[in-house]
């Protein structure tokens, strides 16, 4: 097995396709990264407390008038305690800083930056072989299907953690010489639970950033190692790879556009997108709906990953290879 | 009788209606090359990824050396090297990597690699990208890495194609080399017949998903053994002949009779007798090619 996970890794690195992962996420964090640095030159940090007050001001005006969706207005309401709670504390939020911004990119990426470049890395890994007539000869070896497969979705696996590691290891590297180091024991708080219009506080607690940022990536491994399984059936299923990239794509977004404008229709939850921001849940960012809670969530995903799995497999030994 | 090493039964593929390979049946043994002919759409491809476990035959076996592919694929595939279609290797990547690739799955050490690529000759070109390869330089890394792990029986769709007539001489040397020296069993199939003939021991003609013909190749020639004869007046000719009671294909300036060579002399006597003029009497060694085209009813070969 170790030989074909060899192999596999070496093709995806041949095929720069890794390359052109790292490129794409190092210009995101290099105009984040300058554009942080921009506001937190240009602020007064003096009166944050007068500044977090008027963003509170605002998120209530807006949901008072009610023009927005109700899951928007659930998030900003969440945003509100957030905020108010950081004030009653009278710890400033947000404040640009290397270790927030290498925690918030689990966030922020996570949801669909990363699992867009697991779909890139991905939809090659057994479409392309077949584009360019090369499974005919990795097929015709004394290796069984399925143990070719395994090797791929490991290999995928394994490209899904170095992307993830590579990401926060990026915004490190870039954010450092910009922005101010300090801060990794800092404290954050996360649980904030939404029940109805009001937050639920008691389960609020204190974690030093760094904890916190553990928590988040972990959280967002998971979620990217089942997008890997996703995107490996789709890689399965399509002989293209464009194609493979495109359904992954339409999906992720077509979900989420999904879950905003129809929030009453419930089955939505099932869907995969619904589960994928784990770390924006995590930290207080409401679900689209209410039964979600962080159990559901990654059982969700568990489950999607294990049937895509099966599909694929299922598929990739029985089938004939023409050409 | 020694053990065969590639036994083909009954092989049949049906995909919706349409029948595309129909009972095919062969084998063969040690140190044997063995042609297979067939038009386009005849399914030759198809019957090759049964014979590799690309494609599940729909009723019907393949055995390697004693192992099912269906049941034993690991031990079948161990004895097989192969090239199906086109030499399609890793344009990304170097010969050597491609190489190493192959190597690394049937967990045979670096040696091998020098030793294929010295095989092909292909050992100065071997750390460039395959991307830049001609098609006879691909067609060369594809026997080499059908080679590795030293196979017992290598199955190659069309190894000729690609190479200039120097190229497929060579690669006509080394088939025959690896069959007679190694024992290897050679399964072929190519469009050009005279290469079949020259290279291999037995042939079989598959046309529309049915196996047509199958023996060697002197088998199949000689079995139509004729004398062509020249003359100035097919008819009165034709006559003649039919008089010693032999018969005969009659074109515009020339007939043919089934005799052997030992026979022709009285006929040639009779027809000068008659008044016939003989310009010239040759025994007609009929070609693959005028077999073929008549076992498929003339159709192109492909």
């Amino acid at each position: 097995m170790i030989p074909l996970i060899q192999n596999e890794t070496l093709k995806v690195l041949r095929r720069k396709r890794f390359a052109v992962v790292i490129g794409i996420l190092f210009a995101i964090q290099a105009i984040v990264t300058y554009s942080q640095y921009r506001t937190l030159k240009n602020r007064d940090t003096s009166n944050w407390r007068a500044e977090i007050q008027q963003r509170i001001a605002r998120y209530q005006d807006t949901v008072r008038r009610g023009r927005v969706a109700p899951t928007w207005v659930s998030a900003m309401r969440a945003e509100v305690n957030r905020l108010q709670f950081y004030l009653d504390h009278d710890i400033e939020p947000d404040r640009p800083s290397v270790p927030l911004f290498v925690r918030n990119f689990a966030n922020v990426a996570g949801f669909l930056l990363l699992p867009l470049l697991i779909a890139v890395l991905g939809s090659d890994i057994v479409s392309a072989e077949n584009a360019e007539g090369t499974d005919k000869l990795l097929l015709t070896r004394p290796v069984r299907r399925w143990k070719i497969l395994a090797s791929k979705l490991v290999t995928l696996w394994i490209f899904a953690t170095l992307t993830l590691l590579c990401g926060a290891l990026l915004c490190l590297i870039i954010s450092t010489p910009f922005l101010p180091r300090g801060g990794w024991t800092a404290p954050t708080f996360t649980g904030f639970r939404l029940s109805g219009s009001a937050v639920q506080l008691e389960g609020v607690h204190q974690l030093p950033l760094w904890k916190d940022a553990l928590i988040a990536y972990g959280l967002e491994w998971f979620a990217l190692s089942c997008v890997a399984a996703i995107s490996l059936m789709l890689s399965v299923l399509f002989k293209s790879s464009a194609a493979a990239i495109g359904t992954m794509l339409a999906s992720l977004i077509g979900g989420t556009i999904l879950t905003r404008v129809s929030p009453d229709w419930t089955a939505g939850k099932y869907l995969f997108v619904s589960a994928l921001p784990l770390a924006d849940y995590y930290t207080g960012t409401p679900p689209p709906y209410e039964e979600m809670t962080m159990a559901f969530c990654i059982t969700l995903l568990a489950v999607w990953a294990i049937v895509t799995t099966a599909i694929s497999f299922a598929i990739f030994t029985r089938r004939d290879v023409f050409g | 009788m020694t053990q065969p090493t590639l036994v083909a039964s009954h092989l049949t593929k049906v995909i919706g209606k349409r029948t595309i390979v129909d009972a095919v049946s062969f084998s063969l043994g040690p140190g044997e090359v063995f042609g297979f002919l067939g038009p386009n759409g005849a399914g030759k491809t198809t019957t090759i990824r049964m014979l590799v476990g690309l494609i599940r035959p729909t009723k019907g076996t393949v055995t390697v050396c004693g192992h099912d592919i269906q049941r034993q694929f690991e031990a079948a595939m161990r004895n097989v090297g192969c090239i199906v279609e086109n030499p399609d290797l890793y344009r990304f990547m170097t010969g050597r990597e491609n190489l190493e690739h192959f190597a690394r799955m049937l967990g045979v050490g670096r040696d091998e690699i020098e030793r294929v690529a010295a095989l092909v000759a292909l050992a100065h070109r071997l750390d460039h990208r395959v991307g830049t390869y001609s098609l006879g330089m691909r067609q060369r890394l594809g026997i080499a890495q059908a080679m590795i792990g030293s196979p017992i029986v290598l199955i190659l769709d069309e190894p000729a194609n690609g190479l200039d007539p120097a190229g497929i001489r060579e690669m006509r040397e080394l088939l025959r080399g690896l069959a007679r020296e190694r024992g290897m069993s050679v399964f072929v199939s190519s469009h050009l017949l005279a290469e079949i003939e020259l290279m291999c021991d037995r042939v079989a003609i598959i046309h529309k998903g049915r196996m047509l013909r199958e023996g060697t190749v002197a088998e199949l020639i000689s079995s139509r053994r004729e004398m062509e004869f020249r003359v100035d007046d097919v008819a009165r000719a034709a006559q003649i002949i039919a008089a010693q009671g032999l018969q005969s294909r009659v074109d515009t300036d020339r007939l043919w009779v089934p005799i052997e060579e030992s026979e022709a002399p009285p006929v040639v006597a009779a027809l000068a007798a008659g008044g016939v003029a003989v310009f010239h009497a040759q025994r007609h060694v009929e070609t693959l090619e005028d077999l073929f085209l008549q076992a498929t009813g003339g159709e192109t070969v492909g």
